[in-house]
């Protein structure tokens, strides 16, 4: 075989393994949006339909005008809430950690990332009754302080990194202009510091939008309790063999870490890779 | 800038506050609470407790479950790392490659890492179904299987279908995390080794693979770290079962606690957790520490 017979193989070869890789990734999530588009009676027939006869968007009209619209927002309310929470104490904390240097710095940091090996099923029993006795068991906030909690570590870690990376000068300027060290923060490195402020951010939102556990322990009411406790609880009983109203269910939660995702991209997988790449 | 700093202690004191606080009140002292409840009886349902000594531990360490859940969760999760940092790996080098669309590539494989835990558990029951499964049709369809299986009735097939889950989810991390390694490596180096006649798995493994191995070790740890608090698709896809084959030491904990509210033997389980973990990432610092005195 020549050379250049050889490469052409070579890279369809590549072509073929990058097309199987994108069935195998892919296909769930399209299996997902089309089972969602079905009607009942072409759910369950055998063979499987690749797209729908009729579309419809009936599972989507179960899905939203079942508790599961209040329990978006409940999620909605408790995300921005650690969010809010956790970006704004880890920042302050992170740019104390940049700036400050004091006996027992790097023994308070690795304090802080040891948390994260916590078993969270653990530290739910006194919660639990911490929340209990405070009467905050069964509302959102017990939810936003958990999830907050949780996250706090990462955003100090990788916030750590974005305050390192500024140079110090602007700031020094602005305290010999007088300004205090709260001014600075808020008019001078909070402003520069917007993307990693962002993608600290996106870490807490989606983390929190994905925690079941908090959720589906910490509360009993639907007025409260967020997607995925809510889901479980609706697929395992009345959702049981609905299955086109489940999958729309899984497309509705999906939609706005997807949305985040395109919107925000480049910090969606800045806030990924931080973490894993520097430590 | 520490000149300003220390000129105005409590300030500079005040940034630590919240974070200490929240850490403190949420993760420290429900930690070190867990901890001693594991030493008593405790349960939300009861109205006083009393101090029981090892009692726990001994129970747990007497139960044959425990070492069952304990196994189950090595094997589900080891199998899952394993798994999802080769086919990461893989993705990543292929990815890496002169190929048109190699970013369009990455953003599509990327998005399974955006489907939320419980949107993914619901879509593998629906998957792994028994009777409309497509996962069922397409095996019987290509001779896989001779008739559909009921997966979640099997023990082994209901471990596949948790960590084909687990693995689905993870490999765009695992690519996402390995191609940022790759590109930071210079590609005088790689061309050097081309000159040098190196051959393509050559390169890979003198080259490439030791200046992204400590990125592997690490995003492999971290997920296994993160799986092993995972819980939602063994709770909703399977419930645990089948007889525990699915039940991970996470859901095993929880189940503990907030179905049989035995906060004393949940949190025993807890301690004997966090005391694994901790061992191990102690030898984890000390192998790297020994690492990294013998490369100089």
């Amino acid at each position: 075989m020549s050379e250049a017979a050889r490469n052409a193989a070579q890279r369809a070869l590549l072509y073929g393994l990058v097309l199987a890789s994108l069935v195998v990734m892919l296909f769930p999530i399209a299996w997902m949006i089309v089972t969602s588009l079905k009607l009942p009676d072409e759910i369950f027939r055998n063979p499987p339909t690749i797209i729908p006869d009729t579309p419809t968007l009936q599972g989507y009209d179960a899905a939203l005008n079942s508790s599961i619209a209040t329990a978006f927002v409940n999620s909605v309310v408790i995300a921005a809430g650690a969010t809010a929470l956790a970006t704004t104490a880890g920042a302050l904390c992170a740019y104390g950690l940049s700036r400050a240097r004091f006996r027992g710095r790097s023994a308070f940091m690795a304090l802080l990332l040891s948390t994260l090996g916590l078993p969270i099923p653990l530290l739910m029993l006194a919660l639990y009754l911490m929340f209990a006795s405070l009467r905050l068991l069964d509302t959102r906030l017990c939810l936003i302080l958990s999830h907050a909690a949780i996250c706090l570590p990462v955003v100090v870690w990788m916030l750590m990194d974005f305050f390192d990376a500024l140079p110090v000068e602007i700031e020094e300027a602005a305290f010999m202009d007088g300004a205090s060290l709260y001014q600075c923060f808020w008019k001078i490195v909070v402003p520069i510091t917007g993307p990693g402020l962002t993608a600290a951010a996106i870490f807490v939102f989606v983390t929190s939008w994905n925690e079941f556990i908090f959720g589906l322990a910490f509360t009993t009411s639907p007025s409260v309790r967020p997607l995925p406790a809510m889901i479980s609880l609706l697929f395992l009983g009345e959702f049981q063999y609905r299955w086109g109203d489940a999958m729309a269910v899984a497309v509705v939660v999906t939609i706005p870490i997807m949305a985040l995702f395109v919107l925000l991209q480049r910090y969606f997988v800045q806030g990924i890779t931080a973490g894993a790449v520097k430590s | 800038m520490t000149a300003f700093l220390r000129a105005h202690p409590y300030a500079t004191a005040s940034l630590f506050v919240p974070t200490i606080l929240l850490t403190l009140v949420l993760l420290v002292m429900p930690f070190a609470s867990g901890a001693f409840m594991a030493f008593t009886d405790a349960s939300p349902k009861a109205i006083a407790w009393s101090w029981v000594g090892f009692e726990n531990f001994k129970y747990i360490f007497e139960d044959r479950t425990f070492w069952e859940v304990v196994r189950n969760s090595l094997f589900i999760i080891g199998l899952s790392i394993a798994i999802s940092t080769l086919c990461g790996l893989g993705l990543a080098l292929l990815l890496n490659e002169n190929l048109y669309g190699t970013r369009v590539y990455r953003t599509l494989i990327f998005q399974g890492w955006i489907v939320p835990w419980i949107a993914v558990a619901v879509l593998w029951g629906w998957l792994f179904n028994f009777d409309y499964g497509v996962v069922n049709h397409l095996f019987v369809t290509l001779g896989i299987f001779e008739r559909p299986a009921n997966w979640l009735a099997n023990s082994g097939l209901a471990n596949a279908v948790v960590i084909s889950g687990f693995v689905w989810r993870i490999i765009p991390f695992m690519m996402i995390t390995i191609l940022a390694a790759l590109q930071g490596i210079s590609t005088d180096l790689i061309e050097a080794a081309k000159i040098d006649g190196a051959t393509y798995l050559d390169r890979l493994r003198f080259v490439v693979f030791p200046l992204i191995k400590n990125v592997i070790i690490v995003a492999a740890l971290l997920q296994a770290v993160r799986l092993f608090q995972e819980v939602t698709l063994p709770l909703v896809v399977t419930g645990g079962g089948p007889i525990n084959a699915t039940t991970t030491l996470s859901l095993y904990t929880y189940k503990l606690a907030f179905q049989q509210w035995d906060f004393g033997l949940a949190g025993a389980v807890g301690v004997v957790w966090s005391a694994t973990l901790a061992c191990a990432a102690g030898l984890y610092t000390w192998y790297v520490a020994r690492q990294s005195r013998g490369e100089r």
